[in-house]
């Protein structure tokens, strides 16, 4: 057992935080505060800082130099994104184009597609969104309906997506696409498609924040290039799979180290109205701090396994639950600690300092639906690891 | 960067388990449980002596193997809900010495004398307070409660407003009430003390002593709890898996499995605190503290729910005293409450953060 970082990883933390300390304009909610929370001067915030995340060479880092990567371990992709959210980073506009579609590129597009695709990704001058849950088709992704059908040598798209991430402000999406309606898992195809042109709507859904960083796609028609399909015709599933595979590991010590900065947060307002002494605040922090830190030896355990060159099994529905569940029960007791300031807007002028109370209470109701739902990643535990039988 | 036992420790846990197997089987928890005044198995004790088992927390030229052998050998004790004094033996032989009395230290890490600490004179709060008693010319007076196994000891390690004291068995026997508890395999006793006994440590020795002793016990109660949790989770499975109701095992009932999908989110959190404090305690002590501490909040709580969960899932059953759920359930809600219970490891956690 270890579970120390090896001197190369130390001197990348701390270049990294050196870099930080140059670079992020912190604390950068104070910016949307003074952009009076608009939507597309906050997204060109995002914007900003992945070009800076670029320019530094912090983007795609586990890929090969060749596309812009440094051939990092999981455990540096890990220091990096706890460092992110030490510093409190704004999260970059292709989170999900560099997270899931340049990894899919890299070990299932062909060449042509890795360069037309993966350099505008990283800098921001493409933005991606993700077309994969559909209004019928959520938890359960493979009964997607939307069609892909053969016209001359490329397909016609037509159908509903939801649930696409800054879709209002993408150039392109990847999309899941049936092109056979018999074969359930061989049936669907991989499809990178341009938004703007002629059979291609996208709409914002306001959320439940007030925000609209989800989009629905909707298809009419729309033109898919047989040389855009990732993967062959009917592989989409397996391509799929793969790439949610590479989203983990990454977040194995950025979770706790939010959470550490917004609890943080919470004790110094508590210090500050002199309430930190109470019997009751104090086991509410207490039981915070504890599963936290839980939290963060289940990741260190998670990066573990990935340095030794082992995939993570269905234990990672063991963090997907606990880091969702946990961010509702932080918000939750945050509010009930903070009292009514809690609830105040960031822009109001009595709010927490550099905090958003409102927006994070609201928005951890999302964790523990997407990405799979929390019922979901039961089911996952329970026949996977467990090998409870499945009711005929 | 490795999250699991190195070989010679994995070795250590599968010859533990091989080991209780043959020597500490369930039903021999249960006679001891429902039979044994003593609760244990002294001829058990000293084989395990023998073998070095409670030598674990001393320095390595001792016999000693550190933190994460402690956790592989408590981890297994926990899964067969192992009855006595062990824990406490340990702790003792640790802190025999590591207050210089060597003489003592070796019997009992030879398992030739059972020496536990008498420190709680309260039953009102678990944790151990200021103590009121005694040491004054050369004797010990005061009244010790909740002394594990007490009865049994050969010697007490006694805190006293003076520092540490030990006390041999009189001649005559201990002046001991038996404490039963809800947890019938235990063996808590009060223990009035007027007697004899030698200075091993001042106020200032005690204080650095019993640091250590405090976060030593969290760390190895919370490896039991982790052993009986991961069992509890097993036991339960497996009877879902063989019950049937309306035609079909009752583990295909979605709202089971999400309920055993909890306890596993549970119990795996228990391993990485448990392992993760462990290690520290071994190779960064700065923290092993506040990690010792985190363990313990955590792995109580975690499977006293794990271990009512199972007794639920075995319905009618699982309520009777033939079947086993309610030897881990007890354990584990006594164990929540003693080697610092779960309030005040929270307060140590947020005191370690300066909160």
């Amino acid at each position: 057992m270890d579970l120390r970082f090896t001197e190369e990883q130390e001197a990348f933390r701390s270049e990294l935080r050196r870099w930080l300390a140059d670079h992020l304009e912190r604390p950068w909610q104070d910016e949307v505060r003074r952009l009076g929370r608009d939507e597309d001067a906050l997204f060109e915030v995002r914007r900003r800082w992945q070009r800076k995340l670029d320019e530094a060479g912090y983007l795609g880092m586990g890929w090969p130099p060749e596309w812009g990567g440094r051939g990092a371990s999981a455990v540096e992709q890990a220091i990096l994104e706890e460092e992110l959210q030490r510093a409190d980073a704004p999260t970059i506009p292709n989170t999900l184009g560099v997270g899931l579609l340049g990894p899919a590129l890299i070990h299932h597009g062909t060449e042509a597609q890795r360069r037309r695709f993966i350099p505008k990704m990283l800098s921001c001058e493409e933005v991606w969104c993700q077309g994969f849950s559909e209004p019928g088709a959520g938890s359960d992704l493979a009964s997607l309906r939307t069609r892909a059908e053969p016209d001359g040598d490329d397909f016609r798209i037509t159908g509903q997506k939801v649930w696409t991430t800054f879709g209002p402000w993408a150039d392109w999406i990847f999309v899941l696409a049936r092109t056979d309606l018999q074969d359930r898992y061989g049936g669907i195809t991989f499809f990178l498609v341009p938004l703007d042109q002629p059979g291609v709507e996208v709409r914002g859904i306001k959320q439940a924040t007030g925000e609209s960083e989800f989009g629905e796609t909707f298809f009419d028609g729309a033109l898919a290039r047989r040389e855009h399909i990732v993967g062959r015709v009917g592989e989409g599933w397996r391509v799929a799979m793969t790439l949610l595979g590479y989203e983990r590991g990454a977040s194995a010590l950025s979770y706790p180290a939010q959470n550490d900065r917004y609890l943080d947060s919470i004790v110094a307002v508590l210090r500050e109205q002199g309430r930190l002494e109470r019997p009751d605040v104090r086991e509410t922090l207490g039981r915070l701090v504890v599963e936290n830190e839980v939290m963060r030896a289940n990741g260190l355990r998670t990066l573990a396994t990935l340095a030794e060159g082992v995939a993570p099994g269905p234990e990672s529905s063991i963090e997907k639950i606990f880091w969702s569940e946990y961010a509702q029960r932080q918000a939750d007791a945050a509010l009930d600690l903070l009292g009514p300031q809690g609830q105040l807007s960031l822009e109001a002028p009595r709010a927490v300092p550099h905090m958003n109370w409102p927006r994070e209470y609201l928005w951890s109701r999302a964790g523990t639906i997407y990405s799979g739902s929390s019922e979901i990643q039961r089911n996952i535990i329970a026949k996977r690891v467990l090998q409870l039988p499945t009711k005929r | 960067m490795r999250f699991q036992l190195d070989e010679d420790l994995a070795l250590l846990k599968s010859s533990t388990r091989e080991l209780l197997e043959k020597e500490s089987p369930l039903a021999d928890t249960r006679s001891l449980m429902e039979d044994s005044p003593e609760g244990f198995s002294k001829a058990l004790h000293g084989k395990l002596g023998g073998l070095g088992y409670l030598s674990l927390l001393l320095p390595p030229e001792q016999g000693g193997m550190g933190a994460l052998a402690l956790v592989a050998v408590l981890s297994e004790m926990g899964r067969v809900a192992f009855p006595g004094p062990f824990l406490d033996a340990v702790l003792a032989v640790r802190a025999l010495g590591d207050a210089g009395e060597s003489r003592w230290r070796d019997r009992a890490a030879a398992g030739e004398a059972l020496v536990v600490l008498a420190r709680r004179e309260s039953v009102g709060t678990g944790e151990p307070a200021e103590p009121s008693a005694r040491f004054r010319n050369g004797s010990v007076r005061g009244t010790k409660l909740f002394v594990p196994f007490g009865a049994q000891a050969d010697a007490l390690l006694v805190e006293t407003r003076e520092g540490l004291a030990l006390v041999p068995r009189p001649d005559a026997g201990w002046n001991a009430k038996a404490m039963p508890t809800l947890d019938h395999a235990q063996r808590f006793a009060e223990i009035d003390l007027n007697e004899r006994a030698e200075p091993i440590a001042d106020r200032e020795g005690a204080s650095r002593v019993l640091a250590t002793v405090d976060r030593l016990g969290a760390l190895g109660a919370s490896a039991l709890l982790l052993g009986l949790a991961e069992r509890a989770l097993e036991m339960a499975v497996a009877y879902m898996k063989e019950r049937q109701a309306f035609g079909v095992p009752v583990a295909s009932f979605q709202a089971l499995q999400h309920r055993a999908a909890d306890m596993l989110v549970q119990v795996e959190g228990a391993r990485s605190a448990t392992l993760r404090a462990a290690w520290a305690t071994d190779f960064d002590p700065e923290s092993a503290a506040y990690l010792s501490a985190v363990a313990k909040a955590w792995s109580g709580p975690a499977a006293r729910r794990v271990c009512g969960e199972a007794l639920q899932m075995h319905g009618g059953v699982g309520f009777t005293w033939e079947y086993d759920p309610h030897i881990y359930l007890k354990r584990t809600k006594t164990l929540e409450q003693f080697y610092g219970s779960t309030r005040s490891q929270l307060e140590a956690a947020l005191r370690a953060r300066r909160i």
